[in-house]
């Protein structure tokens, strides 16, 4: 059975905040609220890299492990996703993030939450699959279409990779050989708890 | 022209028709989508707990476009 | 703060904000996400709120009704409106409303991907920040009215001008996000009303790099394309920054680093996202690009790495070259650049020897009072190493926007008809043919024949042309009017003196999607009129993408709101202004719509010059829908594609020589001998005549594959194939048209006149190039500086590289510059207008104490040109909320400034200054400050939101950088510098 990962390949990632803009597009996400952001480090110095990141539907998730309501559940094909309807906005799960996936609207004047959002890898929630009602809470479910995540198929460089984790190592792996060298897949051991050998 | 119907299947864009929705996905709601959702007034009936883990992910021509386009 | 730049701290601080309930916009109007738990009362509004209906409703002003279930799913295909890479949208349309984008993997040259501005286009038709009806001010109030009125009252208003100060006082300011088939009717308006003065974006973009490569080989544009970068093994970027302006284009940079293992070298004053991904990057003193390569030139002329049979074969006045480098050896080049001998060593040698190595510019080689030079070096660097002309190497230039080639090609200019015949009276008298009306009534639309056939006034300088002394400008009386179609206000230096020439102007019109910068900038009161014009997602028609590729868009959605097309509203002006008859003579309307296939027919019909020609509306359709069989590498489709694009190159990239029925695949690499003309295959122009000073002009021993000719050959002519004995190939029906263009001297129709495209033809079938084989220039004795030469910017910090006064004083009789200095050009008139250069270069002295900081400018990814849409689009503006400047950490330590502090940027001129946000960052060297130029709507300190018309203010607003920008201008084209002056920075 496929694992579902995704995969930022730095050496080829522009921070061109295509993946944010595509995440805006298919989702409607407001204003304020990002699944999906670029992060930069060593900003303007020799070194300066830039990796996009989302929620990584790790395999042990910290987020799931905390939430009081027990809101997450994981998936077949290996996504962490969450239910809107048990959510307290608690927070909880923003703490234990180790990628500050987690997001939460605001809903009043006195700094109330809303409730958490986060990537779905675009496979919506515990709704029917694509129905309106999915949609409003979850967005789209291009999992279900037979398609992957509209920020990785959109990706200007191709750094950002999304599918059954098999192919995208291979994938990966190939690119290093071709380079000679590889800065090694950023997130992946922290999420997945594997290496990749490359 | 390039004005083609969708390849596959209208899938999500689909539910705003219902068209296709049925291929493949028993959430399918027949009647489509209406303004209050299809639901007639009533709470939206979730997917139970082996339909919301169920696996979606399939390798169709897409996903394998996705795959060769990344590939050198 | 918003800017997002500062290492990894962005994302807490958002997150921050979020959890102290602080959401940092105010825009999530539809309640998405705020509280997605269903309880029983979210249900009832659940319809209602639904994200994509309610986007439905949005669309269409509220004027569509529900969503019909049924309604099936559309794709279509259209062409990413922001940069020259041409990257393919697919849209998902139900019900004619745009509900979804989708990657168009089929396209050879984005295969799927979108930056952030391509992933967000379906924002910027459905944004309700667009202008949505015509408008006018009214002593400063903007009042609504109808298309018909604004169309009366302002035709009204153009005639009157021209009847008081003639057509000559109306400056048409067109623009490079036409389609081709809009640039080119908006020239042909142009010409039909009587002037040359219609510009568009190109003068402040790639117009050196035009005039510059045009001067050196033929032909103004990229030689090869995006996707042959994958076959370079040496990539050098000097001036340009494509991570953030053209990031699909980084794809085919990247890939092909390391599928070559190639050498990728970034030369640039700032250490750009491009440059990150360098293996070398080498950091110069902005300003200059020339020493840099002469210093490259200088080393591989010493080692004896040149190509010398390229040379030999291919290049005109190479001797001259020499004896200019002998003056750059490696001290004098860092003493200048500040560019250390050995490191510039390493690149030349790559350069020279690790080939095919391409070269890529942006416009930071070409917005440069140097611009056409610095090309011109540019050009001669390739040339002397034999990279043109073959997969892998090139000028690859990128161009800025959509369809800035095209509208270049169109002609779209002061100093040219369509397709780059000039404006002499043959070119005229061509265009007449074509346009089927009499020479002499085109001629009696201008003022005097002289006029027509003199170059107008360029948009660098438009406001000059308001605002100077009448006996300054050559032309019957100032400008009085302006219409511009597409166009920022805040894309011209100067912004003060451009203020007040708008305030001068009697009548504004501006036909635009946004109300843009002139809009609000200015404190006009009454004659300003905003017409609201769809976007090209809204119309059909096709780009050209820097490749030189054409591509065809269809119709996404219909125009929003009241907008309309660029056609159809170009096409109600005129029957205003009382051409429309004659201007749309072989181009249908039906019920005031215009069918724009039949204007790019009758644009097949007469661009013979540059291949135009063989690209009609059929093929380009084609091509569009059989994408998936184009070579990514090669963008030639193979032998399994449909009979109808098989080995044709994707998009027909010009030439695209003959009609269509020849079936001409275009040319994917220009000037590329190894393969026949038939395949694509070419030489350089023979543009500039067949020999200078007993010095042949044509190629030596070098002709394309398969040339029944082979040695140089002229241009052809009806005399030439006579004497080859080719001229009975002609069929009756092509000698009869020839006989038509000829008259009685049917000897002198050339390729690029005759209509029948017979010549043409017949050339092809002996396997010659239409425009003949010469050798390409590096002395191109027509320019101000034949060799290029350095010349210190005309606001420059190196005070000590330029004349002193006293030695500027004595060159009034010489006119020599002084050993060791690089002075300016000295003042001059060009294009109807005084031109300064010495005499404002020498304020330097003086400036360069109280300004002491470069100030360069350029692009955001998330931004395009002035920025008004991109601004308007809150997908991409939330991501760049706030107008900057960078500054190194030394310069803001020594002025007291904090990272993310405001401080104030001043300007040498016209006292100018703005506010805006610190970016204390080492991506800028010491004494260098950087500003990106899409922001607008704050002027000199002044937040002026409440002068836009209400609801059409951009979500973002921001200084402009050209409100500090200065004078300074390209001798050969008007070029404006915008990438070195002197400013002052002070914490504010």
């Amino acid at each position: 059975m496929a694992r579902m990962k995704f995969l930022c390949d730095a050496d080829r990632c522009i921070e061109c905040n295509a993946c944010v803009t595509a995440c805006k597009n298919e989702h409607e996400v407001p204003w304020g609220i990002n699944r999906r952001r670029v992060v930069t480090i060593n900003d303007g110095k020799p070194g300066e890299r830039s990796i996009s990141m989302a929620c990584m539907h790790c395999t042990d998730a910290p987020c799931a492990a905390v939430c009081p309501v027990s809101c997450f559940y994981g998936t077949v094909d290996g996504l962490v996703l969450h239910d809107k309807d048990l959510c307290i906005g608690c927070g909880y799960c923003f703490y234990a993030c180790p990628f500050g996936a987690p997001q939460y609207p605001r809903v009043g004047n006195f700094g109330g939450r809303g409730k958490m959002d986060k990537c779905t890898y675009c496979a919506g929630g515990p709704q029917q699959d694509n129905t309106a009602v999915e949609y409003i809470q979850y967005g789209a479910n291009r999992l279900a279409e037979g398609k992957l995540p509209l920020c990785a198929e959109m990706c200007s460089t191709k750094a950002l990779l999304a599918g059954d984790g098999d192919i995208i190592a291979g994938i990966y792996k190939e690119r290093v050989q071709r380079r000679g060298f590889g800065s090694g897949a950023w997130g992946w051991r922290t999420a997945y708890g594997e290496t990749i050998t490359a | 022209m390039m004005r083609d119907r969708s390849e596959e299947k209208p899938a999500r864009r689909g539910l705003l028709g219902a068209a296709g929705v049925a291929i493949g996905l028993a959430a399918a709601p027949a009647a489509g989508f209406r303004a209050d959702g299809g639901t007639g007034g009533l709470p939206p009936e979730k997917e139970n707990e082996a339909a919301k883990r169920a696996p979606r992910y399939r390798e169709t021509d897409h996903v394998r476009a996705f795959y060769r386009t990344n590939s050198y | 703060m918003l800017i997002k730049r500062a290492a990894g701290q962005a994302s807490r601080r958002r997150l921050a904000a979020a959890w102290q309930g602080m959401s940092s916009g105010g825009l999530d109007r539809r309640g998405f996400l705020r509280q997605a738990g269903l309880g029983g009362a979210g249900l009832a509004s659940l319809g209602a709120l639904s994200g994509r209906a309610v986007r439905a409703e949005e669309q269409v002003g509220g004027r569509m009704g529900a969503l019909d279930a049924l309604a099936p799913v559309q794709r279509i295909k259209n062409v990413c409106t922001h940069c020259s890479v041409g990257c393919t949208v697919i849209a998902e349309v139900q019900n004619g409303i745009w509900v979804g984008q989708e990657p168009a993997w089929e396209s050879p040259i984005n295969r799927g991907t979108h930056c952030a501005k391509g992933a967000s286009v379906r924002e910027l038709v459905h944004g309700d920040r667009r202008l949505k009806y015509p408008m006018k001010l009214v002593g400063g109030e903007w009042r609504r009215l109808s298309w018909d009125q604004a169309l009366d009252e302002t035709g009204a208003k153009l005639m009157d001008i021209r009847a008081r100060s003639g057509p000559e006082s109306v400056f048409w300011l067109g623009s490079a996000k036409f389609t081709n088939e809009a640039a080119y009717l908006f020239r042909k308006l142009g010409a039909f009303w009587g002037t040359n003065n219609t510009d568009h974006q190109a003068r402040i973009c790639h117009s050196t790099t035009v005039a510059g490569v045009a001067n050196t080989w033929g032909y103004g544009a990229m030689t090869n394309s995006y996707n042959d970068i994958r076959n370079a093994r040496t990539i050098i970027i000097m001036g340009g920054n494509p991570a953030e302006a053209h990031p699909i284009a980084m794809q085919h940079v990247l890939t092909g680093r390391e599928m070559n293992r190639a050498n990728m070298v970034v030369i640039d004053p700032r250490f750009t996202r491009t440059a990150v991904h360098a293996h070398e990057y080498v950091r110069i003193r902005p300003g200059t690009d020339i020493p840099v390569v002469w210093g490259m030139l200088w080393h591989i002329l010493q080692n004896g790495w040149e190509d010398r049979e390229f040379i030999r074969q291919r290049v005109y006045g190479f001797e001259e070259i020499r004896t200019e480098v002998t003056k750059w050896p490696p001290e004098e080049v860092e003493r200048v650049s500040g560019v250390p001998g050995e490191q510039l060593k390493r690149i030349a040698q790559m350069f020279a020897t690790q080939k095919p190595a391409t070269l890529v510019w942006c416009m930071g080689a070409t917005q440069k009072t140097v611009g056409t030079a610095n090309v011109r070096a540019y050009s001669i660097l390739c040339l002397a190493t034999g990279n043109v002309g073959s997969a892998g190497t090139g000028a690859n230039i990128f161009r800025g926007h959509t369809n800035v080639q095209g509208a270049t090609d169109m002609g779209l200019d002061i100093s040219t008809l369509p397709g780059y015949y000039g404006l002499d009276e043959s070119a005229w008298r061509h265009w007449a043919r074509v346009w089927e009306v009499d020479y002499a009534w085109l001629r009696d639309r201008f003022a005097s024949e002289r006029l027509m056939q003199t170059p107008g006034i360029p948009s660098t300088r438009w406001f000059d042309a308001v605002l100077l002394p009448k006996d300054q400008i050559e032309q019957p009386d100032r400008f009085k009017g302006m219409v511009v179609f597409g166009h920022g206000g805040n894309t011209v230096t100067r912004m003060p003196e451009m203020v007040k020439g708008l305030e001068a102007l009697e009548l504004l019109v501006v036909a635009d999607p946004h109300p843009t910068t002139y809009a609000q900038v200015s404190n006009r009161r009454d004659n300003t009129y905003l017409l609201p014009i769809c976007t090209n997602f809204e119309t059909v028609g096709s780009r050209t993408a820097s490749n030189r590729s054409l591509q065809w868009g269809e119709k996404i959605v219909e125009p929003l709101f009241e907008s309309r097309n660029d056609y159809d509203a170009m096409y109600a002006l005129t029957r205003r202004l009382g051409f429309a008859d004659e201007m749309f003579r072989n181009i249908a309307v039906h019920d005031g719509a215009v069918v724009v296939e039949d204007i790019l027919r009758e644009m097949n019909r007469g661009l013979w010059s540059l291949g135009y020609t063989g690209q009609s509306p059929e093929r380009l359709r084609a091509h569009m829908l059989h994408q998936q069989h184009f070579d990514v590498t090669t963008l030639r489709a193979g032998p399994d594609a449909p009979e109808e694009v098989r080995g044709d190159y994707y998009g027909l990239p010009w030439p695209c020589w003959g009609t269509p029925e020849m079936r001409h695949p275009g040319c994917g690499i220009l000037y590329d001998t190894s393969l026949h003309v038939k395949e694509g295959g070419g030489v350089f122009r023979a543009r500039f005549g067949v020999e200078r000073n007993g010095e042949t002009l044509l190629a030596e021993g070098s002709w394309s594959k398969g040339s029944e000719i082979q040695d140089g050959y002229p241009e052809f002519t009806v005399a030439v194939l006579k004497r080859l004995g080719w001229f009975d190939e002609l069929s009756a029906h092509e000698k009869e048209s020839i006989a038509r263009v000829g008259g009685d001297d049917i000897d002198r129709v050339s390729w690029s006149i005759d209509l029948s495209g017979g010549i043409q033809r017949v050339v092809m079938e002996h396997g010659c190039v239409p425009h003949g084989n010469g050798k390409a220039r590096a002395v191109a004795w027509n320019l101000p500086d034949p060799v290029p030469m350095h010349r210190e910017p005309i606001y420059t910090p190196r005070t000590d590289l330029i004349p002193t006064l006293d030695q500027f004083a004595a060159m009034a009789s010489t006119n020599k510059a002084p050993p060791g200095t690089y002075p300016t050009l000295p003042d001059r008139r060009g294009y109807r207008m005084p031109h300064l250069g010495l005499s404002v270069q020498m304020r330097s002295h003086q400036v360069a104490k109280e300004f002491p900081i470069i100030l360069t400018s350029g692009r955001l990814v998330e931004y395009e040109g002035g920025g008004e849409e991109t601004r308007s689009n809150r997908w991409l503006a939330e991501l760049q909320q706030e107008m900057f400047v960078e500054v190194n950490p030394d310069d803001a330590a020594a002025r007291g400034i904090r990272n993310g502090g405001w401080v104030w940027v001043l300007g040498p001129e016209s006292s100018a200054r703005v506010r805006v946000k610190a970016l204390v960052t080492e991506r800028v060297g010491r004494g260098v400050a950087f500003m990106p130029f899409h922001f607008g709507g704050w002027f000199q300190g002044e937040d002026r939101r409440r002068f836009y018309p209400p609801g059409t203010d951009p979500i973002v607003l921001g200084e402009s950088v050209n409100a500090v920008t200065t004078y300074g201008y390209d001798p050969v084209t008007f070029m404006q510098e915008t990438k070195v002056t002197l400013c002052q920075i002070r914490s504010a």
